[in-house]
């Protein structure tokens, strides 16, 4: 079992703008990016610059899981979303921001941008715990039909804090 | 405010309530279809449309299929808007 790629994103205030920088110069053409909450986005972006480092890039299979971690779960989104029902004078809840108030739908995104159809999941601890990281990702390898894993730490718990860490682990 | 009006002033709600970053107006076709083929729309932005009508317009939908005809293109929705809003 060996860690063969990884990316690493730390952004402050000044992350969304760069987020979308990225997105313009590393992906394109791919219009649900705006869609994403800041959490998301982070995973998203971190993850094609990983994934833009294999060679050929890994598409459209069912041995790969997606295995990540981090502190505020989608504590950026659900404040967001709670701003839209905090008045009731003004209460509009937004769907669009409601969909993100889960801090496994990063993975989702991951696997549907890339077809891949192994396992995935999302764990929120207290602390990072980099070796319990890689541990629980190796955890999929209990199912024969995966050989690697994307994982990894991505927190986000404002849009003015963003650090990711992705890496690819293989069997 | 005449029909071309409210169709502009639509046209950038919309970008905005649904996030579409990378267009302009110029870029919608009023009368092109919202879902599928146009701006390939989906349902959760479905509810954000219902959204906007009530936000903006005071204008209630009871449910998603209500909103299936009014919202075929941007001119069916100006139209709607025009007719039925109450601010």
């Amino acid at each position: 079992m060996k860690k063969v790629l990884e990316t690493r994103l730390s952004f402050g205030a000044e992350g969304a703008e760069k987020l979308v920088e990225l997105y313009r110069t590393h992906v394109g053409n791919y219009p649900k990016f705006f869609k994403m909450d800041p959490l998301c986005r982070l995973g998203f972006i971190a993850s094609e610059i990983l994934l833009n480092q294999e060679n050929p890039r890994k598409y459209d299979c069912e041995d790969r899981a997606i295995v990540l971690f981090n502190r505020s779960a989608s504590l950026a989104d659900d404040s967001e979303y709670q701003k839209t029902i905090r008045d009731p004078e003004d209460y509009y809840p937004s769907p669009a921001v409601f969909v993100y108030t889960l801090p496994n739908i990063v993975t989702g995104e991951i696997a549907i941008r890339n077809k891949y159809y192994g396992e995935t999941s999302f764990y929120v601890t207290e602390e990072r715990d980099d070796d319990l990281i890689v541990r629980t990702a190796a955890l999929s390898f209990l199912d024969p039909a995966i050989t690697s894993v994307l994982a990894g730490w991505l927190e986000c718990p404002d849009p003015e804090h963003y650090e990711a860490d992705l890496f690819i682990l293989e069997k | 405010m005449d029909m071309e009006e409210l169709i502009l002033e639509l046209k950038n709600k919309i970008l905005e309530a649904l996030k579409l970053e990378d267009m302009t107006p110029e870029d919608i076709d009023e009368d092109a279809p919202l879902f599928k083929d146009g701006l390939g729309l989906d349902s959760i932005d479905a509810l954000e449309l219902m959204l906007l009508l009530e936000k903006n317009y005071g204008i209630k939908l009871k449910s998603p299929a209500e909103g299936k005809e009014i919202f075929r293109s941007v001119r069916t929705m100006a139209g709607y808007v025009a007719e039925n809003r109450v601010k």
